[in-house]
């Protein structure tokens, strides 16, 4: 230590630090990261019970998709309400779908099945309208019975009820909620089916009607 | 020096009693308050994006960027840095207990144990991660993690924690720090300030690749590659920033240590007595002087890439680019690695043979070689995808290079030859060590030649033989010198019984891993694959109960080794009779190395000569 | 004196040891499974080394257990320097440079240059006039297999995953490239894959935007079901979905590829 620098020669402060502030400061922070690095999940998801998606949603509920999953991850819903889904991707880069079902469709594959889609789809028969269409890479309607507001998508044939949106695409689609109460997932299939993999999915709570 | 610091504690602060702020508390609390100011200006003022969450990865780097600065002036830069810089006197007052590692230390000795704590702590950490790997991979299909991602992002983890906090750093800011100035005789480094800051930097890039995955996976692995790590979730900021906080502190601990060997050593330490681990620090330290800068300039493109973005490596770029210069690091970062743990063997065994080191001249230019040839061997971790013309040559100075490699074999070897062998645990460790880079470099070899690397690369196959280069002589090489300083360090001794059970113990499952590894890449077990085909099952889920023995081996020298630090032996100074300089001071930290300064007579690994290696310089020649 | 006779005994006998359990390795296969002459030239090329390596192995690792137990200090004996100090011994010096150069410039010449001479001469043009010719498509995260020669686009099995058939004793010329065929619009959805397949014995990246070639001869019929290292595997990884890139290969007799080539143009056809 040949060059410490000049110091003050009487401190102003009291160098011998509290050990306890200081040891209780760093457990909080290390217990706080691992419960973030570990729980992240499950403390949003709790966040959201409480004050979020959780509740009862009627209007408009915003979906963004992001690589790879959904914002929110959870969504409730009463029969017989008008509601809209505002579906946006914001990812910068992948092309993400959504479909709502129940079950699933595997196919048998080297390293295991795979699931391919949801075996029930939530949109059969529903009357559901499609408005604000931008950026949208392909519509399965499915057996939907839609009506499109607006400038019409590209539509397909093959698997259950899904649009998919390019990166940056959004798009409303506008229903009154079926009977069809209990739990419902949502998903996206596509790139082979990996995104769902990767963790993009959700659940939808579908209360029965109010009597 | 240490009865200053207990005077100024007796001093009338005390009596009025107003204590400072723990430094590390006073760190996070500023490196918070950065963070929340800059990432509110940045997402919610200047680049708000409706819908956006409060935190967007533009918005992250501009705030982690004022956190680690908040974090540096917190826990002392501030008062030892910034306000000394405008002419306020030093105010930062280092108690002479537990408390001087917490806080920034202009110590030599105090930072080199700090940088082995940290460095301890991210080997941990990483190790932790691959155990998680090993448990998920017990089994075919997804169980441990919910998603592949997942997995993947812990691969990335554990590589870089590994590489950019251990086995980059423990040999260099570690025992660099703690031993070289005290093996040349000096009693400080040539810029404390600087490896005081480099050191604060390592936790932040630790703590930020861990935490990474908070603000999403990502699935590149350690070289964090474009093109893939442009669609990558926003995690992979998380470790651009992170390896740049390491590979600064790396650099700023090159420079100081470089500028340390060259001009702060004894008098009469003459460039041929410079001892052989000053010359393996000193080869490490100019290869991250050379290549440290190089591959952070990448990850600033890379990150540019990700937030801005500036497509550099796919449409106005090439996809391959980022590899090359990634590569073109990576290479020589394997020998910033290994080539102080080859300085250790040539600096251990001559001690416990007690006898003179054999063909010194050949060891420090194999160090000095392996250091100039580093650069040109890069591209055969590309062989899959360049052009033909580019093999051959890329494939002969790769398998040139084990010529100089190979003399640290020759002057290990032709050392013990004939001497009169102490079988210490260190002993122990080095020739395990051996051994181990025997095996990494004969599967090297194999790696060279371009027809058998298109088979194995990318397989398990290359994941066990760089960990035999790693772990097998890099980790174990660290744990040979950890036991042979552990008496320098603590005034205390191991028992030899205990620290061979603990060598040993790691030895035996270090291979059983490793070894299948090999085996089980041949077998065609690729990388990065949480899922794999159920061929593979039984024998990967052998190699996880091995790999948690070789854990718990880890883990038990850990604790071994704080308990021999804590309640050990009492022992003499220079048990070993070694003659290097750091044997003949007994100073703890915060204490001076060599009052007078010493002058040195011979070199130090001349065992048939029983003079004197120093002597302490008389004031009037101290002048 | 005694001891460097006792050392060369031991030596040449563990020499030979090694060379036995090399021998017996290179029998059982260090491959495990090889199905193309690249794959077999490879195990030549790990063979060549392990045999030519053994001594340099055996010298090593016996000078470690040799010097632990003939240089061992004793406890009892109280003199702590050894009485041997010697600096240097240049023929020993000498002969472990030469021996080292002439090894890697041995490596360089065989078996480097000679096994990728043999490895390019197998990409000439004009010595592939007959190649089967099988394009590859890598996209995020799914194999495509098309056959320009016979007109299949995509090879399907038939649950719809993709498949890749060969004939026997053909020479394959595998074209590689790595982009999405259906989403053209995205620019980055390019990454690097790896092309392996295990028991062929070589790999090549993918990159996107290159045109990438790759050779093998087939030498066995045999398939995934047979030995699961008959597989497409992608090894540079590639995102999330890596692991699940695989895909069966079926090395096949001609008669039974001209019949799956049949069936696949039917298929095709619907
Ligand atoms: C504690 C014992 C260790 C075990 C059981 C272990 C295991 C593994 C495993 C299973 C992988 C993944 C291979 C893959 O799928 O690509 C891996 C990768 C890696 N390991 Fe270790 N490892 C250990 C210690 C170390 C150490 C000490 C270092 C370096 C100091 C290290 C450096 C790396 C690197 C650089 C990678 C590559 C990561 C990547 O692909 O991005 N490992 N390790
Ligand atoms: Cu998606
Ligand atoms: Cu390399
Ligand atoms: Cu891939």
């Amino acid at each position: 230590m040949s060059d410490t620098p000049a110091s003050r020669p009487t401190p102003r402060r009291n160098p011998e630090w509290s050990k306890t502030l200081f040891a209780v400061v760093f457990i909080l922070v290390v217990i706080a990261a691992i419960v973030a690095l570990f729980w992240q999940r499950q403390i949003g998801d709790a966040w959201s019970r409480m004050f979020g998606t959780e509740r009862v949603q009627t209007g408009t509920t915003h979906i963004e998709q992001y690589d790879y999953g959904f914002h929110p991850r959870h969504i409730t819903w009463r029969v017989g309400d008008k509601v809209t889904i505002s579906l946006h991707n914001a990812s910068a880069t992948h092309w993400h779908e959504m479909m709502i079902g129940r079950g699933f469709d595997d196919t048998p594959y080297v390293v295991g099945p795979v699931h391919t889609q949801f075996d029930q789809d939530f949109w059969d028969g529903v009357h559901v309208t499609m408005s604000h269409a931008f950026k949208v890479d392909n519509f399965v309607p499915n057996k939907a019975i839609v009506t499109f507001v607006g400038q019409k998508p590209f539509t397909t044939e093959g698997g259950n009820f899904s649009p998919t949106l390019e990166p940056g695409g959004s798009l409303d689609l506008t229903f009154t909620v079926p009977n069809k109460p209990g739990t419902w997932q949502y998903g996206c299939f596509v790139q082979q089916f990996m995104h769902y993999v990767a963790g993009m999915h959700g659940t939808i709570t579908i209360l029965p009607a109010k009597t | 020096m240490s009865s200053i610091f207990a005077d100024i504690s007796q001093s009338e602060a005390l009596r009025r009693g107003r204590r400072m702020l723990p430094p590390v508390v006073r760190g996070l609390f500023w490196a918070a308050i950065g963070f929340f100011i800059v990432n509110t200006l940045v997402s919610e003022v200047l680049d708000r994006t409706p819908l956006a969450p409060y935190v967007t990865k533009v918005s992250v780097t501009f705030g982690w960027t004022a956190a680690t600065c908040g974090w540096l002036l917190g826990v002392g830069a501030w008062e030892l840095v910034v306000k000394p810089y405008f002419g306020s006197p030093v105010e930062w007052d280092v108690p002479n207990d537990w408390r001087r590692y917490f806080m920034m230390s202009l110590d030599h000795k105090v930072v080199g144990i700090q940088y082995m704590v940290t460095s301890v702590a991210g080997f941990f950490i990483a190790g932790l991660a691959a155990m998680l790997m090993r448990f998920e991979l017990m089994q075919g299909n997804l169980w441990t993690f919910p998603t592949p991602n997942a997995y993947l992002s812990t691969v990335g983890i554990h590589g870089t924690i590994m590489m950019f906090s251990f086995g980059t750093v423990m040999l260099v800011g570690g025992f660099g720090n703690y031993l070289i100035p005290l093996m040349i005789g000096s009693n400080s480094s040539a810029f404390p300030r600087v490896s005081a800051i480099s050191q604060w930097l390592l936790p932040v890039g630790i703590v930020t690749v861990a935490l990474s995955p908070i603000l999403g996976t990502w699935t590149t692995g350690w070289r964090g590659y474009a093109p893939l790590a442009e669609q990558d979730p926003n995690g992979i900021v998380f470790y651009y920033l992170g390896v740049f906080a390491m590979t600064t502190s790396s650099l700023l601990v090159s420079i100081n240590l470089t500028a340390t060997i060259l001009f702060q050593r004894a008098k009469g330490l003459t460039w041929n007595r410079i001892p052989m681990y000053a010359w393996g620090i000193l080869a490490a330290s100019l290869l991250n002087i050379i290549w440290l800068p190089e591959i952070q300039m990448t990850f600033i493109l890379a990150l540019l890439n990700n937030i801005v973005p500036l497509p550099m490596f796919s449409q106005i770029g090439t996809p391959l680019t980022y590899m090359e210069v990634f590569w073109l690091f990576g290479h020589p970062e394997v020998y910033i690695v290994v080539v102080p743990a080859f300085a250790l063997w040539q600096e251990i065994l001559p001690v416990m043979g007690q006898k003179t080191l054999f063909a010194r001249s050949w060891g420090v230019l194999g160090l000095v070689f392996v250091m100039m040839f580093s650069g040109l061997v890069w591209a055969h971790h590309m062989f899959t995808n360049m052009r033909n013309d580019q093999m051959l040559p890329f494939s002969f100075f790769t398998e040139m290079i084990s010529i100089p490699t190979g003399f640290a074999f020759l002057v290990s070897l032709g050392t013990v030859w004939k001497s009169r062998l102490r079988l210490t645990t260190p002993t122990l460790l080095v020739f395990m060590s051996m051994f181990n880079f025997l095996i990494g470099g004969v599967t090297g070899v194999m790696l060279a030649d371009p027809v058998i690397n298109l088979q194995t690369h990318d397989t398990f196959f290359v994941v066990g033989h760089f960990h035999y280069t790693i772990i097998g002589a890099m980790v174990f090489s660290f744990m040979a010198a950890a036991y042979y300083w552990l008496p320098r360090f603590s005034g205390r001794m191991y028992n030899e019984f205990w620290g061979k059970v603990g060598a040993i113990w790691v030895f035996i499952a270090f291979n059983a891993v490793f070894g299948q590894f090999l085996l089980i890449g041949l077998r065609g077990m690729n990388r990065w694959v949480p899922v794999y085909p159920k061929y593979l099952q039984n024998m990967n889920f052998e190699i996880s109960l091995f790999a948690f023995l070789l854990g718990l081996g880890f883990l038990f020298n850990l604790v071994y080794y704080i308990w021999v630090w804590r309640y050990g032996k009492r022992v003499d100074a220079n048990p070993w009779s070694a003659k290097t300089l750091e044997w003949q001071s007994t100073s703890a930290p915060g204490e001076t190395n060599f009052d007078p300064p010493v002058q040195v007579l011979m070199g130090f690994y001349d065992y048939s000569d029983e003079r004197p290696v120093c002597k302490p310089t008389s004031p009037a020649e101290v002048s | 004196m005694i001891d460097l006779v006792v050392f060369t005994v031991l030596w040449v006998s563990v020499s030979l040891l090694f060379e036995w359990i090399f021998h017996t390795l290179v029998h059982y296969g260090v491959y495990y499974y090889t199905a193309t002459t690249q794959a077999v030239d490879g195990e030549h090329a790990v063979a060549f080394i392990l045999y030519v390596l053994a001594p340099v192995i055996a010298f090593v690792v016996l000078m470690l257990v040799y010097d632990l137990i003939r240089f061992r200090a004793r406890k009892s004996d109280g003199v702590l320097r050894s009485r041997h100090q010697f600096r240097t011994n240049k023929l020993f010096i000498g002969i472990w440079v030469l021996i080292s150069i002439g090894l890697n410039l041995l490596f360089f010449v065989h078996p480097s240059a000679s096994a990728l001479e043999q490895m390019f001469n197998s990409e000439q043009a004009r010595l592939n006039r007959q190649d089967l010719e099988v394009d590859v498509v890598a996209r995020q995260w799914q194999w495509f297999f098309s056959y320009p020669q016979y007109g299949i686009d995509d090879a399907q099995d038939a649950n719809g995953n993709s498949i890749l058939y060969l004939p026997v004793n053909r020479n394959i010329k595998f074209v590689l490239r790595s982009y999405d065929p259906f989403h053209t619009y995205a620019p980055y959805s390019g990454v690097i894959h790896g092309f392996w397949i295990p028991a062929f014995g070589l790999k090549q990246d993918i990159i996107p935007g290159e045109t990438r070639y790759m050779y093998v001869h087939t030498s066995k019929v045999t398939s995934y079901n047979v030995n699961p290292m008959v597989r497409v595997q992608c090894t540079e990884v590639c995102g999330p979905g890596h692991p699940f890139m695989v895909a069966p290969v079926n090395v096949v007799s001609g008669n039974d590829f001209q019949q799956w080539v049949n069936q696949q143009k039917k298929m095709e056809g619907q």
